[in-house]
């Protein structure tokens, strides 16, 4: 029982850094009903900057997640300006949005492989210990990374219910053409958003350095909060975030009662099914609930 | 000449496998980033085949093709079922979902496949004859395909689904077929590969060939055999001689694609494709003036 627990808090500390690039991955859906494919560069860029910030440059903690998050907006808006924008102007197929987006990761991933190597590097230590309630250990950096993606999807949340730009953006995911007509500048939201997945993504970024390791390719786990959003219905953020727990407590769950080799077969396996048999997912069905 | 046989032999693998791809993503519409794990699939059931089995080489060529395709139907089935939006994008990550599990499993599956060592011992079948000839053929073949009913099918359903629908175009079996046939295409490029090499590594099939194939589609142009074909051969031999800036390739490779997709989404030969009456004319004139 004790090791279940274990598993059970290993779960949702993963789950929760899945669930922040869910939730971005749902905002721009949402708005622009197309998939940022240059998630995995903003989130690489992410945890570099944080990792060079302390390491280089001796930052704080609390400094280099905000040199991080400086880094990945601006990264994040100049992807929307450079590589998303021209296409949108003239309604461009969304293959030709997915070729461009791809195209916008394959550099920024493969000029960061270039510039600081390939290797593996172990973030600085920022809190070690844990704590143990009852037999299980709870990490104090997992419960931090945890702690802080809450405390950021609720200002995410305040930010949308509660300010002019944040009507502005979700005018746009009931209808963009509608609200651009309305007056809410379509270019100014897309920036708005972009920006927040830049903020989302870094905070990932970090966090997913500091449990695992600074790669270039650590991107790649960006899959899994896509299929955690597949799971909780693309486009809902609430649908995202819960999405990205269960697939972040079942991977876990696999890898210590069956193999850890297993854990990614188990992962596509579950998009496969998902498509088959609830193609709009557990909160993707009540179109109400769609920011 | 062994230097420059090389290079033919790499491009007319490369060049079977992105008209595969062309099929699927230029004149259907649908985006692969796992191409790559369908040629895996190919080149090691192909060589398992005639390792295990001592099948003939001319007929595990086809049977690498075949077992690629089928094992397509496992993502595309359940990616192509229903309407919506979001289907492609759905399919994409199950693309790059697929081929990296199929990585994951060959590099985890030790009997007979080799595992993370790889699988050793295949002859160097591949002689630039045979796959010079796979290349034609398969040029050959897509462009028959393509110029028949499916391949105008296929070109519906990429420009505009639901009018294509509307037309009685059946959505899920047209992008069924050309999924199928696209992966069959990579599994008999993959096949052709591995007995080149005569060594397979899983690490071989990662995303970095998923991004030069697309590459090739990209640059080549949308809904043309030629063009992707044309970019394939040129993506081979270019870094070749260039080969100072091959660490660079795939940061070009990104920046290119974003600056084809903004300034000529068409690509090199986009919406232009092979006329072979054109070409028997331009042979009848030449042979007219001499």
């Amino acid at each position: 029982m004790v090791f279940f627990l274990q598993q059970l808090v290993s779960g949702i500390s993963i789950g929760s850094i899945y669930a922040l690039l869910a939730v971005g991955y749902a905002l721009v859906y949402s708005v622009y009903n197309f998939t940022n494919w240059a998630f995995d560069a903003f989130m690489v860029t992410g945890a570099f900057a944080a990792f060079y910030g302390i390491s280089l440059y001796h930052m704080p903690f609390p400094a280099a997640i905000a040199f991080s998050i400086v880094m990945t907006v601006a990264l994040a808006m100049f992807v929307e300006t450079v590589a998303y924008r021209p296409l949108r102007a003239h309604n461009a197929p969304r293959l030709f949005m997915m070729i461009s987006a791809m195209g916008a990761s394959l550099a920024v991933v493969n000029i960061a492989n270039l510039a600081f190597g390939g290797s593996f590097r172990k973030f600085p230590e920022i809190t070690a210990g844990a704590y143990r309630l009852g037999g299980v250990s709870v990490g104090r950096m997992d419960l931090f990374a945890a702690g802080f993606a809450c405390v950021v999807l609720g200002l995410l949340w305040l930010f949308l219910e509660r300010t002019r730009f944040g009507l502005g953006v979700r005018a746009s995911a009931l209808d963009t053409v509608t609200a651009g007509l309305m007056g809410v500048n379509n270019n100014q939201v897309a920036l708005i958003i972009f920006g927040i997945s830049g903020v989302l993504s870094a905070v990932a970024g970090v966090f997913f350095g500091a449990k695992y390791a600074v790669y270039p390719y650590l991107g790649t786990v960006t899959i899994k909060a896509m299929i955690g959003s597949i799971i909780g219905g693309i486009g809902s953020l609430p649908g995202a975030v819960l999405g990205s727990l269960l697939l972040g407590i079942m991977e876990t769950m696999i890898s210590s009662y069956i193999s850890s080799v297993y854990r990614d077969l188990f992962s596509f396996s579950i998009l496969v099914i998902m498509l088959l048999f609830f193609p709009s997912g557990l909160m993707g069905a009540k179109r109400v609930v769609k920011l | 000449m062994g230097y420059l046989s090389t290079i033919c032999i790499l491009s007319c693998i490369n060049i079977t496998a992105v008209l595969g791809l062309a099929v699927l993503t230029g004149y259907t519409g649908l985006f692969s980033i796992g191409h790559a794990g369908f040629m895996a699939i190919g080149a090691y059931s192909s060589a398992v085949l005639f390792l295990e089995f001592n099948l003939p080489f001319w007929l595990v060529l086809p049977l690498g093709g075949l077992v690629a395709g089928c094992s397509s139907l496992i993502i595309g089935y359940p990616a192509f079922r229903g309407l919506g939006k979001l289907r492609g994008d759905y399919f994409a990550i199950a693309t790059l979902g697929f081929s990296e599990t199929v990585r994951l499993l060959l590099n985890n599956t030790y009997p007979h496949f080799g595992g993370a060592y790889g699988l050793t011992g295949i002859p160097p079948l591949t002689t630039l004859p045979v796959a010079a000839g796979v290349a034609l053929l398969a040029l050959l073949g897509a462009h028959n395909l393509m110029t028949s009913q499916h391949g105008k099918n296929c070109v519906a359903v990429g420009q505009d689904e639901v009018a294509a629908q509307m037309m009685g175009v059946n959505l899920f079996t047209t992008k069924l077929k050309a999924l199928f046939i696209s992966a069959a295409y990579a599994g008999v490029a993959g096949a052709l590969f591995g007995f080149y090499m005569t060594y397979l590594s899983p690490g071989n099939f990662g995303i970095g060939l998923s991004s030069d194939l697309l590459a090739a589609v990209v640059f080549g142009g949308m809904q043309s055999l030629i063009g992707p074909a044309i970019t394939a051969f040129l993506l081979v031999s270019i870094p070749e001689f260039l080969r100072f800036l091959v660490e660079w390739r795939l940061i070009i490779y990104g920046i290119l694609f974003v600056v084809v997709m903004v300034y000529r989404p068409q690509g090199l030969l986009g919406y232009r494709d092979l006329d072979f009456s054109r070409f028997w004319r331009m042979v009848h004139g030449l042979q007219g003036r001499g």
